[in-house]
């Protein structure tokens, strides 16, 4: 069926387009307008501004500590409204079902997942699987696993690192690498309770910096399109703005993303000894541009923190709200599920607030910041329209900043800046800039021959609104939002790479894990067979 | 070749699954009940409960709620097997029947060979079993044996508890000796990892001392724990349940929506008080009966050969991990794993029986 989005204002950075123009779909894809075509179904999108569907990069959206922070706090999602027919399980509150629904009334159609454990990715696939209508990718951690800090402590070859690295990412399926509180997990289990980028994880004279730098260049070599999705040392505290600039100073001149930046971007500055030191990380990024970052920001809201930073989420428990938690201490990383409560009246709180929004309106290149809350860590994912809302006017962040404790405006720059994003720079940062973080050539875009994934938004003054409910959404050309409405599901794709490795390393991880654990690896593994889907994976191609 | 039984009577599987769909869609409040699947019938059986407007219950509900309300209602710190195994200097056993539950559990620990990673790799580990039963107490050469009733070992704890928060108990000196000994042994530990399973009839109490004894071990040091998941798969069917509704079994969906609370949507008392009026029993391990006592509610059994009941529908599925390859809960690694057939069969799988009578379970719910 050709379809056509008539007389909207499209937005398309990855082509350019900022004006009103027609979109064509046919077949699951963007068309060329057709010579003299007449569309099937037109679609009158005046008034409309008409997207690619969007990309999160950063969304912790599956995975056992997701599931288990929902059997933690079952006082916490409590479902009010029946679903409507067709779409099971979509009013059940913080289900992977409901996820998906969501994701998709606001125009988004691809989300990473960015923690997927090795030992435990097939129950993160399966949790992937059952996210209705949107594309989904993970991250697999490493840098806290024996196998690789035994391969760095014995000075093995960068070749053995990388077949390493490309095995347990093509073997769990997933888009790229992350790196967790590098060798911090493991100085947790011996009882450190910080750990800093220099600091030595104990039996394996590694540091943070020499782990993430291995992984960064190995990463490369590989061929994984992402850079190494590195969650630094010492998240949350006052002063490790000096570990995010030192962070990007061994950066090696190599691509590097770092996650959730606004917990990095604290001073000390001011009374209570906390203050916002967002200029700075943002001046050393827009100076820096092979790091790429997300932000991570803070809406002031009762959430729960998920983290596989093992260490950092044990030293949150004081603080956490209701007082409950949980802390596993995993093969690996493992993974600290805490409650929190961000409040507009704290003080901390609003500096982590106002240092996010620094962070997005100081950064210059938008496709170099990415859009989040690091879900549900600062927020919940449902707070990107109001988040949206704020980075396009001055005059509401002023509103809010008129509610902030008095002294907190001392500590930030943020009442100084008058930047309002636009359409094309919001694009920017969640379609264009998202898709060429991850080697994404088919989305994120509405240039002809791209997946026809598509967002339209009728344009309106409280811009919250207006992303909140999207007009339509057209998830492989079909029609799946009106209204605000998702009217039926579609099984999405998981997306994931295959870089290439020697298969000798197989055998070596043979010999580790019947040695070490006295187990088959096979007991890990994600075969097809075990997979609820396997027809709903679609390979991603790796750098050549 | 699947086989089904009307009261008794052989019929066609397809009839079956259709009798199953009318008797389902039916009822005013239908169960689905035991559960004892693996991850894709479980799955599948809840997609059923929802679409039925119905509510589910797992055959082992009380044991991993026990768990969960601890969870749920204090926190909890745990580890792998395999963490435990390579890294615990200190590993205390508690209770009676452990090796019953997890029969694999003292090969997977390894308790007899020295951790491998951290600072007490290569010294003999410390191991303390409270409570053993007769024949578990010699199974760890080495291993101070503590004797305690399963009731007593909420005590014990709370005893230790207080020792190690430098407070006083009241008890002769010999004992108080004793429990000094284990407190300090514990304090010393440097990754120690307590042993439980609910499953043995450990009550959410003796549960929260041993995770509050935790809480406070980990002041000063590091102690983690390792718990043994309920039989039945109840700890993969758990985390399905989890992700698709936001809950553990015990949820209802009368509503249109998840509610979920274990006295409400506890099977037996949904069948003996008359709520639930009609039940889809699965129990693909090993054909385990219901526990309700009323016998006069329409009743339709998913249980592997042998298992047919004499009363009501009857449809013969395959035990996972055994007729057909399954996707379980792993308890050496804590994580989802595919388990091969061992004796493969054309027997259906929970799901694939499901799928078809859901197919004939009609979208549009009773409002």
């Amino acid at each position: 069926m050709l379809t056509v989005l008539r007389g909207g204002h499209v937005v398309d950075p990855a082509t350019g387009k900022d004006g009103v123009g027609d979109v064509w779909l046919e077949d699951g894809r963007i068309v060329a307008p057709p010579a003299g075509g007449k569309a099937d179904r037109e679609i009158d999108c005046a008034g409309h501004v008409v997207m690619a569907g969007a990309i999160d990069i950063h969304s912790h959206i599956a995975g056992g500590n997701v599931n288990t922070a929902r059997l933690l706090l079952p006082e916490l999602h409590r479902a009010i409204r029946a679903r409507r027919e067709g779409t099971p399980l979509s009013t059940a509150k913080w289900s992977t079902f409901e996820t998906g629904r969501l994701y998709a009334q606001m125009g988004f159609t691809t989300v990473v997942e960015p923690a997927m454990a090795p030992h435990h990715s097939l129950q993160t696939h399966y949790e992937l699987n059952d996210v209705p209508i949107i594309d989904k990718g993970a991250l697999t951690v490493l840098g806290n696993d024996d196998f690789l800090l035994r391969q760095l402590r014995a000075g093995e070859s960068e070749s053995a690192i990388n077949d390493y690295v490309a095995q347990t990412v093509s073997g769990t399926r997933s888009l790229g690498l992350k790196c967790i509180n590098p060798g911090g997990c493991e100085a947790f289990k011996e009882n450190m309770r910080a750990f800093g980028l220099d600091d030595e994880v104990p039996f394996y004279g590694l540091t943070s910096r020499k782990i993430f730098q291995a992984l960064q260049k190995s990463t490369q070599a590989v061929g994984i399109h992402h850079p190494l999705h590195l969650h630094m040392n010492n998240l949350g505290i006052a002063g490790n703005i000096q570990t995010a600039l030192d962070t990007i100073d061994a950066s090696q001149g190599l691509p590097l993303h770092l996650a959730h930046v606004q917990f990095y971007a604290y001073g000390k500055e001011g009374a209570n000894a906390f203050s916002s030191a967002a200029a700075a990380f943002a001046e050393k990024i827009n100076a820096h541009p092979n790091v790429t970052v997300d932000v991570g920001q803070v809406m002031f809201s009762q959430t729960v923190t998920i983290s596989s930073d093992v260490l950092k989420q044990f030293n949150s428990m004081p603080g956490g709200s209701p007082k409950k938690g949980a802390i596993f201490d995993g093969d690996a990383n493992g993974g600290g599920i805490v409650p929190y409560a961000y409040k507009i009246s704290n003080y901390y709180n609003a500096i982590q607030w106002a240092a996010g929004l620094e962070l997005f309106l100081l950064i210059n290149n938008p496709e170099q910041v990415f859009f989040t809350t690091d879900h549900p860590n600062g927020g919940p994912f449902t707070a990107y329209p109001e988040l949206f809302a704020l980075l396009m006017s001055a005059e509401l962040r002023a509103e809010v900043m008129a509610r902030l404790p008095a002294e907190v405006l001392e500590q930030t720059t943020l009442p100084s800046l008058k930047r309002e994003y636009t359409y094309y720079e919001i694009a920017q940062m969640s379609r264009s800039g998202a898709a060429k973080l991850f080697g994404f050539t088919d989305r994120g875009t509405l240039a002809p021959g791209s997946i026809a994934d598509v967002a339209v938004y009728k344009e309106s003054r409280d811009k919250a609104g207006m992303f909140r409910r999207a007009a339509y959404v057209f998830k492989d050309g079909d029609l799946v939002v009106k209204d605000g409405e998702v009217s039926h599901y579609r099984r999405g794709k998981t997306l994931h790479i295959s870089p290439r490795f020697d298969k000798n390393i197989n055998t070596r991880l043979d010999s580790y894990y019947e040695e070490l654990y006295g187990l088959p690896r096979g007991i890990f593994d994600v075969p097809d067979a075990a997979l609820p889907h396997k027809d709903a994976f679609a390979e991603v191609a790796c750098k050549v | 070749m699947s086989k089904a039984t009307l009261d008794g009577k052989a019929i066609a599987l397809e009839d079956a699954c259709k009798e199953a769909a009318r008797i389902l869609s039916g009822a005013t409040f239908p169960l689905v009940a035991g559960l004892g699947a693996d991850v894709p019938g479980a799955r599948a059986a809840i997609l059923l409960a929802e679409r039925l407007r119905g509510a589910f219950d797992h055959l082992a509900s009380r044991d991993s709620l026990a768990d969960l309300d601890v969870k749920r209602s204090f926190g909890m710190f745990t580890t792998t097997a395999n963490e435990a195994r390579v890294r615990s200097d200190v590993v205390v056993l508690l209770g009676p029947g452990l090796t019953r539950q997890w029969p694999g559990l003292l090969e997977r620990l390894a308790l007899e060979q020295a951790p491998r990673h951290g600072s007490q790799a290569g010294q003999p580990r410390k191991v303390i079993w409270v409570g053993p039963e007769a024949d578990e107490a010699a199974a760890v050469p080495g291993a101070k044996i503590i004797p305690a009733s399963l009731q007593q070992i909420s005590g014990l704890l709370a005893t230790w508890r207080a020792r190690i928060g430098g407070r006083r108990v009241a008890m002769d000196a010999t004992k108080l000796e004793l429990v000094d000994g284990v407190a300090q042994t514990l304090k010393d530990a440097k990754f120690g990892c307590f042993v439980w399973a609910s499953s043995i009839g450990l009550d959410p109490l003796a549960i929260e001392m041993m995770q509050a004894l935790v809480t406070d071990l980990n002041v000063t040091t590091r102690f983690t724990g390792l718990h043994l998941g309920a039989r039945a798969g109840a700890a993969g069917v758990v985390q399905a349940s989890g992700w698709m509704t936001g809950f553990p079994p015990r949820t209802g969906f009368g509503r249109g929506y998840p509610e979920h609370d274990p006295w409400r949507f506890e099977a037996s008392r949904l069948v003996d008080s008359g709520e639930a009026d009609a039940a889809l029993w699965i129990s693909a391990f090993d054909g385990e009966a219901p526990a309700w006592s009323r016998k006069d509610i329409p009743l339709i059994t998913l249980a592997p050969a042998g298992a047919a009941p004499a009363r009501g529908l009857y449809i013969e599925v395959g035990q996972p991990g055994v007729t057909h390859d399954a996707v379980l809960m792993a308890q050496e690694t804590g994580g989802m794993t595919l388990r091969a057939a061992s004796a493969p069969s054309d027997a259906p799988t929970v799901a694939q029986v499901i799928d078809a009578i859901l197919a004939h379970v009609s979208e549009v719910a009773p409002c």
